[in-house]
């Protein structure tokens, strides 16, 4: 009998009082999704890292450019690879004069003494010493290549502290996702001590009190999902307007059009799940906490 | 049909009463009278469901309340409307400060109660039971208000008599099968005792079943006491007469030149 009109139970009692609930909710949810999204595309320091850290294989000076070429379109074939570009030994002398100026005489002994290269990045989700290793695998045996760059002995460190300050990251959403659970809590507790006699009213006059909790749940569980939504929707348009303003953004965070990727698509679906059943969630341990306290 | 078999209830100091008989049949009125603190909301609150008996049992047509399914109270509870003897309560009123409710709140609750009723029909019998109630805005206490629309008008600001009145209009928006209601002719004030009796007797030729709690019967009501004494525990039961005629929609409707006077807090 009561169950059509009393889906949006709250709103029905304090529409006002909601809207600005909900416009609050809004705010930490867009902080929530923009931090997030920050995170898929970067994947935490990895983007960063996988912009600058590059492995090297050297060829040998008898190695031909259309070799060298084939070498680097054999490499970006590799899973874990994100690009491999060429660099003949004209432009590795160019790169060289440009770092070291006022070395041009070295050239002047014996032509360019210089080989060509093959510059390696890996694919920011791949970063990891394995992927490193199965380069390092793939290159060395080849008889075109000289030797094979790859950080020596400081590429464990700098892998591990990329390990922990992806860890501080994601720590930090899950804080921050956390605390802003612990405030849509609050939050439901005190607008349900604030209807309790609404409720006692409702309750009284035959309709149950368990459903009306799981309708809130339900009601709250939608309005988290579509204001994760929103919020998605937002965060990346601002990651758009921040690509086009700033160049930083592309090798920090990375382009905006990969949230399309696949992974990123599951990932965004992953919060709003989430974001929906923490709120459904947090409204039923609100009702609880609010019923207990009146006993 | 609610009836009542060998009912009991215990109070703080012990038996409050023991071994109640009743039977109320649908479109009656029923007026439950008896001396205070005797327990006469205790028996409201049983036959209603809010509480359930240390003895006996009651039967809504045909079904027991307390020993038959699960959901037989509260599908009784969305059948029965309830006017409490202090309602709405301070706390309902004004949960927190600057929160004031109105009667708009108050219908809209019983709304979510009712199920799906179009806004502009919800409004239409809005207006119709706050004017059969007395409580369109030109019939209100003087200066106690702005005047205007009733709807607006904050439940802490009522007095007594029309706090009473409220309940039952808010009650009444349901179209309840069985009402219930506690002091509410002491309450309303003498001004609306004959009024109120009048109403009742519609709402029975309506088919529906009327239950009152009063310390005493109205002086002017044509009432005949019934029942066994024996099985009536402290209370006295009284069945007010219910005309055979068809009602007349007009005759509920109140009018301003119906009053006698304002009626106080």
């Amino acid at each position: 009998m009561s169950v059509p009109s009393s889906w949006w139970i709250d709103w029905k009692l304090s529409p006002g009082a909601l809207t600005r609930e909900t416009a609050g909710r809004l705010v930490l949810f867009l902080l929530l999704g923009l931090f997030f999204l920050a995170l898929v595309l970067s994947g935490g320091g990895n983007r960063f890292l996988s912009g600058q850290w590059t492995i090297t294989a050297v060829l040998r000076f008898s190695v031909p450019e259309a070799e060298g070429r084939g070498i680097a379109a054999k490499v970006s074939g590799l899973a874990v690879v994100g690009s491999a570009v060429y660099k003949s030994p004209e432009e590795a002398w160019k790169e060289f004069t440009a770092a070291y100026p006022g070395l041009d005489s070295l050239r002047a002994a014996g032509g360019n003494p210089l080989p060509g290269y093959v510059e390696i990045r890996l694919r920011p989700d791949r970063l990891s010493e394995k992927a490193v290793a199965s380069v390092d695998a793939a290159l060395r045996p080849l008889p075109q290549v000289e030797e094979v760059l790859t950080g020596g002995k400081w590429a464990p460190r700098i892998l591990r502290v990329k390990r922990w300050v992806n860890a501080v990251f994601w720590a930090g959403f899950g804080l921050l996702g956390a605390a802003f659970v612990a405030i849509f809590i609050v939050q439901e507790k005190v607008r349900t001590l604030l209807h309790a006699a609404d409720f006692a009213f409702l309750t009284e006059r035959g309709v149950s009190s368990r459903g009306m909790a799981l309708r809130r749940a339900a009601a709250a569980s939608l309005c988290g999902a579509g204001l994760a939504l929103v919020s998605i929707g937002a965060a990346a348009g601002t990651c758009f307007l921040l690509d086009a303003r700033y160049s930083f953004f592309r090798t920090v965070v990375g382009p905006p059009l990969e949230i399309m990727a696949p992974d990123a698509i599951v990932l965004l679906v992953v919060f709003l799940i989430a974001a929906a059943l923490l709120s459904g969630a947090a409204s039923l341990i609100g009702w609880r906490a609010a019923l207990s306290s009146r006993r | 049909m609610i009836e009542a078999f060998r009912l009991g209830a215990l109070g703080r100091d012990g038996t409050l009463w023991d071994g109640v008989d009743l039977s109320f049949g649908d479109g009656e009125v029923w007026l439950v009278s008896g001396p205070p603190s005797c327990g006469k909301s205790v028996l409201l609150r049983i036959l209603r469901g809010d509480r359930r008996p240390d003895a006996g049992d009651v039967v809504v047509g045909g079904e027991s309340l307390f020993r038959g399914a699960r959901d037989a109270v509260a599908s009784f509870r969305a059948s029965a409307g309830m006017v409490p003897e202090s309602f709405p309560s301070g706390a309902f009123a004004a949960p927190r400060p600057g929160m004031a409710r109105t009667v708009r709140d108050l219908f809209r609750l019983s709304a979510l109660v009712a199920g799906p009723i179009a806004a502009t029909e919800r409004q239409r019998r809005e207006e119709e039971l706050l004017a059969l109630v007395g409580l369109s805005a030109p019939d209100s206490e003087a200066g106690t208000r702005p005047c205007g629309d009733a709807h607006a008008w904050e439940l802490s600001s009522l007095s007594l008599s029309e706090r009473a009145r409220v309940a039952l209009a808010v009650e009444l928006l349901r179209n309840p099968k069985y009402l219930f209601a506690d002091m509410l002719v002491a309450n309303a004030g003498k001004d609306w005792t004959d009024k109120l009796g009048a109403l009742f007797r519609a709402l029975a030729r309506e088919g529906r079943t009327i239950v009152l709690a009063e310390r005493a019967v109205p002086d002017r009501w044509q009432v005949a006491r019934t029942g066994d004494p024996a099985a009536s525990g402290p209370f006295s039961f009284y069945r007010l007469g219910v005309p055979a005629p068809e009602p007349k929609r007009s005759d509920l409707e109140w009018r301003p030149d119906d009053a006698g006077g304002k009626e106080g807090a």
